[in-house]
């Protein structure tokens, strides 16, 4: 793949909605369907891994022509864990009560299929900027299916959104379980494809 | 080989960079993550006194710190206590040195304010320099006295103690005749569901109550926890009164009901907690009859 010809409003944009992560390119299943039990413990996690996208983006697009081909991977995994550490002393020393929460789960980072599977895909490939972009886009892509998913499963598992009770019963205990994350992925899955579907029918009937 | 001396290289040199872009990050937020425990162990020590933010602590509650060293000292061991004391309305600290037979041997006077001895570094410096030397001194523990319009209603007891791997961090809470008021678990690694259980209420609120006498001779037996006992353990505070005063009747003098399959965690937090108490019930004596005897202007 050579240097990407797209604009940068477009990254973010594919990102978010052609690419995104979850729902496209079906990437970082775990924490989509483990942790994505409400929307704070989503809105959380996703911003964690926003940041450590972006820097790691930005690290391997500065120093890619540093990289050995051959030890490019330890490299990367090297990068993300810095990242992650950075991320991870910032949250335990500003944000404590939240870090209580996803603490365990910031580490976990590391091993997020979505990251590294950028960075050799994108960032070893196009300058910073580009990079930024994509990260930006990737990040925001991952944090907006998190977000998805908690809203669906903590409004049906629990009756309550960000933790106020709104609905003032619990319609489908189901939803808070582990399963039911597969089964809301699958759902916005097939809506994302059938939106897909459309949009290309209505762009060649207008052609 | 050139491909082996480029690898290595350059896989050191990124270890390299990596580290010091952690270590700076380190550098940053380790003020603030220690300020935070410091919080942490402020509001531990009230919630334990019984003051939340609903319920503030009044503004004669004072909390003075009383630090604990073993001075080694040309072959012979000495108990040196970092005593807060007052001269002329000003907060100053005060060596005492003893020795093992819980007589005084010397009095120093030490030139550091209580926030600055909260500072593990500036206490270290202050001690080396009413010492004179820095050989032999190691620190050993701290407590806090709280003391409301001039009287000691409860001593804090930060601790830890061995648990089923690893060491157990409480907060224990005394009243001024060793009977326990409340314990906090701060820190621990026990398994999940079973000896990380020893945070839970119904088993660190069995504590509470006990008194000095009952605690001496406090075990651990295997009983399930009755359930009435349990809803009153949850949440002590909320149950009505005559109520809680029943139960505490049946109950209270009871042994420490082990948890679930967490027979070694239970035993460890017992055995932990008496010691504690035992010990420190030992030495705070030895430290007031000295203070009584040198008419030490002291604010514990």
């Amino acid at each position: 793949m050579a240097a990407t010809k797209k604009t940068n409003s477009q990254l973010v944009l594919d990102g978010i909605f052609l690419e995104n992560p979850i729902f496209r390119l079906a990437l970082s299943m775990c924490p989509a369907v483990g942790l994505t039990t409400s929307i704070k413990n989503g809105l959380l996690l996703g911003t964690a891994v926003l940041f450590v996208q972006v820097f790691s983006s930005c690290t391997i697009a500065a120093i890619k022509n540093f990289i050995h081909p051959r030890i490019r991977i330890p490299t990367y995994t090297l990068t993300i864990a810095t990242w992650v550490t950075v991320i991870d002393l910032v949250l335990a020393a500003y944000v404590p009560d939240a870090y209580k929460q996803v603490g365990l789960f910031v580490k976990l980072i590391v091993a997020f299929a979505i990251i590294t599977m950028r960075l050799e895909m994108f960032a070893c490939k196009n300058t910073v900027s580009a990079s930024f972009w994509d990260g930006i886009g990737m990040g925001v892509g991952f944090m907006f299916g998190m977000v998805t998913i908690g809203f669906v499963r903590e409004l049906l598992g629990s009756g309550m959104l960000l933790g106020y009770d709104v609905l003032g019963f619990k319609p489908l205990l189901f939803f808070v379980l582990p399963a039911a994350g597969f089964f809301c992925v699958g759902i916005m899955m097939a809506m994302f494809n059938y939106v897909e579907v459309v949009y290309n029918r209505r762009k060649e009937s207008n052609s | 080989m050139n491909e082996f001396v480029k690898i290595t290289f350059r896989l050191t040199l990124s270890c390299l960079m990596a580290a010091l872009v952690m270590g700076t990050a380190f550098i940053f937020t380790d003020k603030a993550k220690k300020n935070n425990e410091h919080v942490n162990v402020h509001t531990t020590m009230l919630s334990l006194l019984g003051y939340s933010d609903l319920n503030p602590a009044p503004k004669e509650l004072k909390l003075y710190s009383l630090y604990r060293y073993i001075i080694e000292e040309k072959g012979t061991t000495y108990l040196g206590y970092m005593v807060p004391v007052t001269e002329s309305g000003k907060e100053s600290y005060e060596l005492l040195k003893l020795n093992l037979e819980g007589k005084l041997v010397q009095r120093l006077p030490m030139n550091i304010s209580p926030e600055a001895a909260a500072e593990d570094v500036e206490r270290a410096t202050a001690m080396k320099e009413a010492l004179k030397t820095e050989q032999g001194i190691s620190y050993q523990d701290r407590t806090v006295i709280a003391r409301l319009g001039g009287q000691r209603v409860a001593y804090l007891l930060p601790g830890k103690f061995g648990g089923f791997k690893t060491f157990i961090n409480v907060i224990l809470s005394l009243n001024p005749e060793f009977a326990i008021r409340g314990l906090e678990i701060m820190e621990h690694e026990e398994d999940p569901g079973l000896g990380a259980e020893i945070s839970q209420n119904y088993f660190k609120n069995q504590f509470r109550n006990k008194s000095f006498e009952r605690l001496k001779s406090l075990d651990v037996i295997k009983e399930p926890l009755p359930d009435e006992y349990r809803a009153y353990l949850n949440a002590p505070d909320k149950m009505d009164k005559d109520k809680a005063d029943a139960i505490i009747k049946q109950y209270g003098e009871k042994d420490i009901y082990a948890l679930t399959g967490s027979t070694i965690s239970s035993r460890s937090v017992t055995d932990g907690v008496k010691n504690m108490v035992k010990r420190f019930a030992y030495r705070i004596q030895v430290l007031n009859d000295v203070i009584a005897d040198q008419k030490i202007p002291a604010l514990i």
